[in-house]
């Protein structure tokens, strides 16, 4: 394998991944290993780090993260950035690295999932409502037997109003450009050369 | 004790105000030291003798200043012993602060469990147990650990929950007292979990490596996420940064390196002095005078910062020249 | 150590509120309806009227961190959504620590970034809308703790020593500062079973994360999240846990409804109920079973309910 090549940040590194300035203290980072010791998913899944992501974003390498399948295995449950001894807020980190990677079209088979619930939740202005009838009985039913309302009330102007952020944010258009044809193969990097028993 | 033993050798007169009943601090606590292995009690058998024999020392021990005025060259300030409430007033011409540093309280990490799980003790209550386990007479049969882990930067380097600085001397003293332990019980585990181990001192590196090399101390990269209860013992589940992989260690002890802190008092005393505290509470030196905190107040040791014993030593003699030179020019 | 991390809840609530905004939840209102009665009958209870309103749409949270759609829609949403209890002079109170969590972030955000504030102002305008930060945002289990003494006053039917193995889910301690305890052992969930009469069991892997996860569990089911809830789960058996209690909707499916798959893989056999802390908190105040809506349950509260003598 050839050695790496550090790249250039030239002061552009908080502009490539923290476009919504949102985790601006990436270079306090100890490398102390805290997050990744108590991340769920590193404990089942060595290759995904939280740590190394962080040196990596830190060194220029972010590409390698963004062709991997590993940056969409966080859980979000932000144990990092809880026990973070400097409140690198991880998570915020992770979800700006996503948006890269689907803007450069990798990842998107685990955003097309949530294309049909985010346009139903834009109808609905409700998230996870059940699409079938049956599912929609069961709920209504259960509902009524403890004296609520069969539905939670969510009036028309609130709908109404709800898809029209979604419009006029540019997120419709972009839930509707959400293509699973499209995806790019993501790769499992840090397994290459990397001796990992079972 | 250093300053007023300099300074009784100058010539000039000092009182020691020591709040405990012995002299001594931190030191008292200690078993061993670095990076040397020497006995700390020798020290301050070393010192207390000589100012036994020095005619220029006044001890008072149970003691404390309660109160400053300041006067033209000068403070009057008020002893109070502590053992009655008997109060002296005393007129000073300079005053050395040597109030030292304690151990910051690391309950606020639940994360480790201290107070939680009887097995997690902090470095200062971990000398107290390492001092009984080498003096005990016969053998020890009760509470061998199989295993221990110390776990470096408790409170320091902390930005979030304890003090952002480094507390400069844990890596030394929690290298040392891992290798006590192999001493003590050479089939033990002993695992040190550290983020950068810092041995910047004469012969400290070649410390550290001795107690890798020689004593068999293991040496992980990466700061404990948690301290787990199982089945009796406890798990510290970290990251071996350097291997990139989580890992779960058993061990009976888990020893904390607390971060240092200055004692309470200081903040007090600086008040009552005038002299300038950092946002830590450790006292301040002036520009080019590191010694001098304030118009005639000098001050050494831990109160300053964390320092180990030998530094400590060097500040009290140079708070002691300043004084001397101060008390030259009076004249 | 700056900004102060632990407060009291007599600091977090300095007057104990008549009138609350109860943001609805839309897991919580769907998955397990029971919960979002249990809320409004414990506050009752306790002297305090929660007020919902129809105009109010889902934070968007949940979405957002699934990467289906990108902060400036949920930034609007949050101000258009916290500007409606604002114009009601009120409080927000949340029952999921999803809603709490992405309600705190999407406002501090806002609170803190000028332009953010603006965009999402600039949004909702023309409706009438604007978002000035003043709806301070609780989730309920702060208020519980608030008034566990009087709680305790009122149980009717003390949970005879049910071993109760507290959730804490995530969303609530990763806020770290100016909440009710720490992330690193956190335990006034624990003291609240106690007040009603259970027996609190600190499990391994209490503070696990559920798993629901922004989505993994569409995404990376089989993969990871399984093998995850086996881990959560085996340790609270392990330990006899006879109750689950969480205080997220979200993480109540993940406990709850992932059970009969996890144990067609692992021949595991879990059969451990999970129901949302105010559910517990209402059964034990005496709130009548049919309210609690213990049907939407997988695993069903039949044994519990037993033990209980209901």
């Amino acid at each position: 394998m050839p050695r790496e090549r550090y790249r250039d940040h030239s002061g552009n590194l908080y502009a490539e991944v923290d476009a919504y300035h949102l985790v601006e203290n990436l270079e306090q980072c100890l490398q102390c290993g805290k997050c990744s010791g108590i991340c769920p998913v590193a404990s089942l899944s060595p290759s995904y780090n939280p740590r190394q992501i962080i040196n990596d974003v830190l060194s220029g390498c972010t590409s390698r993260w963004l062709g991997s399948e590993e940056i969409w295995r966080c859980f979000w449950c932000a144990g990092c950035y809880t026990l973070c001894p400097v409140d690198i807020h991880f998570p915020l980190l992770m979800m700006q690295l996503r948006y890269l990677s689907v803007a450069s079209r990798h990842g998107l088979k685990y955003i097309a999932p949530f294309k049909r619930f985010a346009l139903r939740a834009r109808e609905d202005g409700l998230t996870f409502a059940p699409g079938s009838a049956k599912g929609r009985e069961r709920i209504m039913g259960i509902r009524r037997t403890i004296g609520l309302t069969p539905w939670p009330e969510v009036s028309e102007k609130a709908r109404e109003e709800y898809r029209a952020l979604f419009d006029r944010t540019g997120t419709t258009e972009f839930l509707d450009g959400i293509r699973e044809e499209e995806d790019h193969p993501l790769e499992l990097a840090y397994l290459k050369g990397r001796i990992t028993g079972d | 004790m250093e300053a007023a033993l300099r300074i009784a050798q100058a010539g000039f007169h000092s009182v020691l105000v020591e709040k405990e009943a012995e002299l001594g601090g931190t030191l008292r606590s200690l078993h061993s030291s670095f990076p040397r292995w020497q006995d700390p009690r020798e020290l301050i058998d070393h010192q207390s003798e000589r100012l036994a024999k020095s005619r220029r020392v006044t001890i008072r021990t149970q003691s404390a200043v309660t109160s400053s005025l300041p006067k033209e060259k000068g403070f009057r300030v008020s002893l109070t012993s502590l053992r009655n409430g008997d109060t002296e007033e005393l007129d000073v011409d300079a005053v050395v602060l040597a109030t030292g540093f304690e151990p910051m309280d690391v309950s606020v990490y639940g994360e480790y469990g201290y107070g939680i799980y009887p097995g997690v003790t902090t470095s200062l209550e971990f000398e107290g147990q390492l001092r009984k386990w080498a003096l005990s007479t016969g053998d020890i049969t009760t509470e061998i650990p199989q295993a221990v882990a110390l776990i470096q930067c408790v409170g320091s380097r902390d930005r979030s929950k304890g003090n952002p600085y480094c507390s400069k001397i844990c890596c030394m003293f929690t290298a040392k007292q891992a290798g006590l332990i192999m001493d003590l019980f050479p089939d033990a585990r002993v695992y040190v979990f550290y983020m950068d181990y810092r041995a910047a001192g004469k012969q400290y590196e070649e410390f550290v490596r001795q107690v890798i090399e020689e004593k068999h101390v293991r040496y992980v990269r990466g700061r404990p996420a948690k301290v787990l209860p199982e089945n009796g013992r406890l798990l510290v589940r970290a990251e071996d940064t350097l291997m990139g992989i989580p890992v779960e260690v058993a061990v009976d002890i888990v020893v904390l390196a607390s971060a240092l802190v200055p004692h309470p008092a200081t903040r007090l005393l600086a008040e009552m002095f005038g002299a300038r505290t950092d946002e830590y509470g450790f006292l301040e030196g002036e520009p080019h005078e590191p010694a001098r905190t304030a118009d005639r107040v000098f001050f050494a040791g831990g109160c300053g910062f964390a320092v180990e014993s030998a530094a400590a030593l060097d500040q009290g003699a140079s708070a002691a020249a300043n004084v001397i030179a101060l008390f030259n020019e009076d004249r | 150590m700056t900004k102060p991390r632990v407060v009291r809840p007599e600091e977090k609530f300095l007057a104990l509120p008549a009138n609350v905004f109860l943001f609805r939840s839309c897991t919580g209102s769907l998955e397990y309806p029971g919960t979002e009665n249990a809320v409004r009958e414990t506050l009752a209870n306790l002297g305090i009227q929660a007020l919902m309103d129809p105009d109010q749409t889902c934070c968007s949270g949940y979405l957002l961190t699934c990467s289906a759609h990108k902060p400036e829609v949920s930034l609007a949403i949050t101000a258009r959504n916290l500007s409606i209890v604002e114009r009601k002079d009120l409080d927000t109170y949340t029952f999921c620590n999803g809603c709490y969590g992405y309600l705190s972030e999407l406002s501090h955000i806002m609170m803190h970034n000028p332009a953010y504030l603006k965009m999402a102002n600039d949004l909702i305008e023309d409706w009438g809308y604007r978002f000035e930060g003043k709806t301070k945002i609780y989730h309920v289990q702060e208020m519980w703790y608030r008034l566990r003494k009087t709680i305790g006053e009122k149980v009717l039917r003390p949970l005879a020593g049910l071993k109760v193995g507290v959730h804490y889910g995530c969303h609530y301690l990763a806020k770290q500062y100016g909440i009710l305890d720490d992330g690193g052992f956190p335990t006034f969930h624990e003291e609240i079973v106690e007040i009603l009469g259970g027996t609190p069991v600190f499990y391994k892997e209490r503070q696990l994360c559920c798993g629901y996860a922004v989505g993994r569990g569409f995404t990376h089911r089989e993969e990871i999240v399984q093998p995850h809830l086996f881990k959560k789960l085996t340790s609270a058996r392990e330990a006899g846990v006879e109750l689950i209690t969480t205080v997220c909707p979200g993480c109540n499916v993940a406990l709850d409804r992932e059970q009969p798959h996890l144990n067609k893989r692992y021949g595991a056999a879990f059969h451990i109920p999970v129901i949302d802390l105010s559910q517990l908190i209402a059964l034990a105040m005496g709130v009548p079973l049919q309210k609690l809506g213990f049907d939407a349950n997988t695993i069903p509260l039949a044994g519990v309910l037993k033990k209980l003598g209901l």
